[in-house]
């Protein structure tokens, strides 16, 4: 990876000073997934259970929908819009027999797990120097929103397995193509940038719909302490674009993916 | 200052018309909810003080509930949770007022605070970094635009409107407002109420009973947090003495690699400074 190195007469003291407020602030990070991780406990105890029994009890009767199987990406096809992409499956649904909590968790597993897949593909292609000189402020990002990215999936995979469902090791079927041939697209930090911004506004999007349809507590507390860190994530790649940061005084749900669009198999 | 006038007009403008597609959708909740709130009243279902009474048994009975079980506790989970409770959770409509309020004081506070540091020269006066001053300005505006749409859904619920600023917090900027020296005091100001503001909904967000209050709540907390992130970058910035670097473009491959995360500190949103339900609600 080429990164550019700052010049000693650019923040000679400040590279030390944010570095130890960095290393304050993964201490911070890590102190959250304690709590994240005994909210999702709850919910396994209580609401989980209950879908437990609800799924043993049919058991039987279930197989409708359709099962997305594997934790390979797709092939490579297919639009260049990753948001035409998005608006063209609003209205599908999976049929699935699952509740919606359930459904929601694994829509929104399947997004994160997308996320962490573009973030790792950028990292991959700019430290094998496919996309130029990588600032290293962007370098940090893409490193950090990636672990965030993942801490979410397992977050929701939790919610999903502790009901009885299988964890979701997929991304979004119906964004993955179009994300790796917007991917093939990319050709320097900005590019990168420009897609992980889409895929950061999708998701904000898409918990900010969940919200409003989401039912129990728990799974509502997890969409809710999530999507304020997506928008967070974009606000800043906004800036690194040298776009205003914060150009909404309210979240939208445009190009939200509909909670229903990801079909999840009982474990 | 490094920053081109003219394109953050544009973009500010860019800014607007989304913000007004953003009110469009907002709009339609609370006409939603002005119709839910009217139903309410109608049909003799909207008791404050019943309502309240309930309430407030119910949190007690999940609180020694809780407590006896000692499971969150063990948890470490325990007080974070309680807390949510407290705001309380599977609240009601009086107790979603309540939140609605304390939500419209919080907003209040940010306006006024805003305001008065637009007044400082290095905010808002010919020293002022041209990014800061923006920012200050379509931030104010913005909570400007929050305070109106939690007092309208309190209206609509059947509560009072909240015009004045949270108590709790305006003692805390009364007391801060004298030492301020220069734009890092007020950065860390706002740090603090942006902050709390955002905790308080992501904890809100989970409380309410009604629907379109929880909907109008969960599209303001990201954008708070939107407001925190951006404020740790600059704050970041400028304790490394680098205030250049605060700009629109910003000089990408000047900026060190640890400002790429500083705006973004947590995975998983905290609660840990919500403000409870009544803190701000009219009495």
């Amino acid at each position: 990876m080429r990164i550019l190195r700052k010049t000693t007469d650019q923040l000679a003291i400040s590279e030390t000073e944010l570095l130890a407020l960095t290393a304050d602030m993964e201490e911070r990070h890590r102190e959250t997934l304690p709590k994240m991780h005994a909210a999702v406990a709850e919910y396994i105890e209580g609401d989980g259970a209950a879908e437990r029994s609800r799924v043993s009890r049919r058991g039987f009767l279930a197989g409708g929908g359709i099962v997305v199987v594997g934790g390979a990406l797709l092939a490579a096809c297919g639009s260049s819009s990753i948001k035409s992409a998005t608006a063209t499956t609003m209205a599908s649904g999976s049929g699935s027999s699952a509740p919606v909590d359930v459904q929601a968790g694994a829509m929104a597993a399947s997004l994160e797990n997308l996320a962490v897949f573009a973030y790792g593909a950028g990292i991959s292609a700019a430290t094998a120097g496919k996309l130029g000189t990588i600032p290293p402020a962007v370098v940090t990002f893409a490193t950090t929103a990636k672990t965030q990215h993942q801490d979410h999936a397992d977050a929701w995979n939790a919610i999903v397995t502790g009901a009885g469902y299988q964890k979701v090791t997929t991304t979004d079927p119906a964004l993955t193509s179009t994300v790796q041939s917007d991917f093939a697209q990319v050709k320097d930090a900005g590019g990168l940038a420009k897609l992980a911004l889409t895929l950061e506004e999708i998701a904000a999007a898409t918990y900010l719909n969940a919200i409003g349809v989401l039912s129990s507590k728990q799974a509502i507390s997890t969409a809710a302490t999530i999507q304020p860190v997506e928008m967070q994530h974009a606000a800043i790649l906004n800036f690194v674009l040298g776009t205003y940061p914060v150009p909404n005084a309210f979240a939208m749900t445009t190009g939200a993916r509909p909670v229903t669009d990801y079909s999840v198999k009982k474990a | 200052m490094s920053v081109d006038e003219h394109a953050l007009g544009e973009l500010i403008e860019q800014s607007a018309d989304l913000q007004a597609d953003a009110m469009h959708q907002s709009t339609e909740a609370l006409k939603e909810m002005v119709e839910v709130g009217h139903d309410r009243r109608r049909t003799g279902e909207l008791d404050p003080e019943q309502d309240m009474a309930a309430a407030t048994r119910r949190q007690e009975l999940m609180r020694k509930s809780l407590l006896g079980a000692g499971t969150l506790a063990a948890a470490g989970f325990g007080a974070a949770v309680l807390g949510l409770f407290d705001t309380p959770a599977f609240a009601d409509s009086a107790t979603d007022i309540q939140m609605l309020q304390t939500a419209a004081s919080l907003e209040n506070l940010a306006v006024a605070t805003y305001k008065t540091a637009l007044t400082l020269p290095f905010i808002g006066g010919s020293s002022a970094n041209g990014v800061v001053k923006a920012f200050a300005t379509t931030t104010m505006a913005q909570h400007t635009q929050h305070g109106q749409a939690f007092n309208a859904a309190a209206q609509q619920l059947g509560g009072k409107a909240q015009n004045a600023a949270d108590p709790k917090y305006a003692a805390v900027v009364q007391a801060a407002v004298p030492t301020i020296k220069g734009p890092s005091d007020v950065v860390r100001l706002a740090i603090k109420l942006e902050t709390v503001a955002a905790e308080t909904y992501v904890a809100n967000a989970s409380a309410y009973s009604d629907l379109n209050a929880r909907k109008v709540t969960a599209s303001i907390m990201g954008v708070e947090a939107q407001h925190v992130s951006i404020l740790l970058a600059v704050q970041a910035l400028l304790a490394a003495n680098a205030p250049q670097l605060i700009a629109l473009p910003p000089n990408l491959s000047a900026l060190p690699g640890a400002a790429g995360s500083i705006g973004f500190p947590n995975a998983f949103y905290q609660t840990d400074m919500a403000s409870p339900a009544t803190e701000g609600a009219v009495s």
